[in-house]
């Protein structure tokens, strides 16, 4: 008899551990379950649709049918996992017609996702509220806009949020973006970096509200209108990214163990407390590198490195994960903004002592033409001077400096190392001092 | 050779749906996978084929592609014996991703039921809305 893997999910984790399971194991049967209409496609590239980057919903399609079919994955859209009994090693599922079955497992793995959580605000059933999860939220904003909305109010100032209003904001809406935290990108940027993108994204015409909560929705029996410290917005579209909160019930149900974080623990191999059954994606929690506590972060990059780890492991294979870092990149406008490890903030909430270096500088030679302002931030944590985090705003070339100072935190290098470090040099490409090595320097200074 | 959607579907083959290309040479037959499957696999990594004086059938898996993040099956479009391999493919796999239809062949067979089974294959005009409708379906 063939391995029988089964799969609860069918996005970025899923598929990821699908493969990894079909490369590790050529005989298994491998079945992902998909509660969606469309599987295998980038949540993460909804709001580059909406803001008309991105021609078409279906686009974000990354693995045709074919994909399944060649790799020989059962891909079973439209159905969902009822219930998990680990004992038995079955998983009921019903289909959309209906028709209820139960299937037998060797291995499981839980890709169930999270969801969008608005908080209890008075009136919240009413229509024209939306949230930026599936393929359908983004054909419902779409649907709103041609339709005539004019105005739009985007409760929370993090990754989706502000990308949203950014999108909103290109389609011609006058957008409103409302922060319960003092500051934008609360979890990404330390405030000081974050003041430059709420400028930025005021310049571009985005009112933004921060330290404010919503209160109320105002309208008949579509919201018209958001309450926020007060004050009526006009809100032809409302857009709910507060948060999401981890998929958890199904797993919980069958006795698999929850975290700290409140999302399904895992161990090194993403397996859960039941040998045989793993975790992965946006429901999973994993370890954080720095801190070394449990951490949840739910990325599209972290969610494929688990599914290969489990996909793997399910599937007889050995592979271990080894944590998060929480490395974040985005681009509003013209804008790059990237983080990695943890913040100066999130230093000091966990009695972590740090000495920071920042410098600003040019993506080019400052001589060359078109050279664009770029922001470097490091944070240092004080007695071992080791790297643990760093932020970088700037026009162009934020992304490779990101992963490049993420591969740093790995690697456990001191702050004196990376201000060491050998670098490249051509004035159409960067200037002579890589810009990481003088924040470094900076953060030296600090340490004396 | 027509493109759709950047995939390259060359005339004067025959295709099956286990995205394979069949060329007819005399009484030979020259198989490969198409530009369609190595653009899902993406770079190609190993090669598995069987050796010369074996046999495939159709319809059944005869070796495996695997790139990177994929594995796939070669499921053979024809039955016969195998005649040569390539012997290019083994060492530079990359080859099935940089020229599929021709540096990238993967066998060539004496097919033994040739007539019926090309009966059963796709010709270039049927491919081409073959690939379409894969497109298309997402």
């Amino acid at each position: 008899m063939p391995r029988r893997i089964i799969i609860i999910g069918a996005h970025a984790a899923a598929v990821d551990a699908a493969s990894a399971a079909r490369k590790t194991d050529r005989t298994a049967e491998i079945i992902l379950l998909t509660t969606e209409k469309y599987a295998g496609y980038s949540r993460c590239g909804i709001p580059f649709v909406i803001g008309g980057h991105i021609p078409r919903f279906t686009d974000l399609i990354v693995y045709p049918a074919a994909y399944y079919q060649m790799m020989k994955l059962d891909l079973r859209r439209e159905t969902t996992a009822t219930n998990v009994d680990t004992k038995a090693k079955t998983v009921e599922t019903t289909d959309k017609a209906g028709k209820t079955g139960t299937l037998p497992y060797d291995s499981l793995i839980f890709a169930t996702g999270a969801s969008t959580w608005t908080p209890p605000i008075k009136g919240k059933e009413k229509l024209g509220t939306f949230s930026v999860r599936t393929i359908e939220d983004g054909e419902r904003i779409d649907e709103a806009i041609k339709a005539g909305a004019k105005t739009a109010v985007v409760m929370g100032g993090s990754l989706i949020g502000l990308e949203m209003a950014v999108g909103l904001t290109e389609r011609g809406l006058k957008t409103t973006v409302v922060e319960m935290l003092p500051q934008l990108l609360p979890v990404m940027l330390d405030a000081d970096m974050a003041k430059g993108v709420q400028e930025m994204l005021e310049a571009k015409g985005i009112r933004i509200l921060v330290g404010k909560g919503v209160e109320e929705f105002i309208g008949s029996d579509k919201v018209t209108e958001v309450v926020a410290a007060g004050e009526h917005l006009a809100a032809d579209i409302f857009i709910s990214a507060f948060g999401v909160r981890p998929n958890t019930e199904l797993a919980a149900k069958a006795g698999i163990t929850l975290g700290d974080t409140r999302a399904i623990r895992t161990n090194l191999r993403m397996e859960t407390n039941v040998p045989g059954v793993y975790a992965i994606g946006d429901c999973a929690e994993s370890t954080h590198m720095v801190t070394q506590r449990p951490a949840l972060q739910q990325l599209g990059t972290v969610a494929v490195k688990h599914g290969k780890v489990a996909g793997t492991n399910a599937a007889g294979g050995y592979a271990l994960f080894p944590g998060v870092l929480g490395s974040a990149v985005t681009k509003f406008f013209d804008l790059e903004v990237g983080s990695t490890g943890i913040t100066e903030s999130f230093a000091k909430r966990s009695g972590i002592e740090i000495v920071t270096g920042t410098i600003s500088g040019k993506t080019r030679a400052q001589y060359f033409p078109g050279a664009q302002p770029i922001k470097v931030k490091v944070i240092v944590e004080k007695e071992m001077e080791r790297v643990i985090g760093a932020q970088i705003v700037g026009n162009e070339d934020v992304t490779q400096r990101i992963n490049a100072i993420s591969l740093a935190i790995q690697k456990q290098m001191t702050v004196r190392e990376l201000s060491k470090s050998d670098t490249c040099y051509a004035p159409p490409l960067c200037e002579t001092w890589e810009l990481m090595a003088l924040a470094a320097e900076a953060a030296v200074m600090r340490l004396r | 050779m027509v493109k759709v959607d950047g995939y390259e579907v060359p005339e004067g083959l025959f295709y099956s749906k286990e995205w394979f290309w069949v060329k007819v040479e005399g009484d030979k037959a020259r198989l490969g996978i198409t530009d369609y499957a190595q653009k899902q696999l993406r770079e190609i990594v190993f090669v598995e084929l069987p050796g010369v004086g074996g046999s495939v059938k159709a319809n059944e898996p005869f070796g495996s592609v695997e790139s990177v993040k994929a594995v796939s099956d070669l499921v053979s479009p024809l039955t016969g014996t195998i005649d040569q391999t390539n012997p290019d493919v083994t060492s530079k796999p990359e080859l099935l991703n940089e020229d599929p239809f021709n540096k990238g062949w993967l066998l060539v067979i004496t097919p033994s039921n040739l007539n019926a089974e090309l009966a059963a294959l796709m010709d270039f005009n049927k491919s081409v809305e073959w690939h379409k409708s894969m497109i298309t379906k997402g």
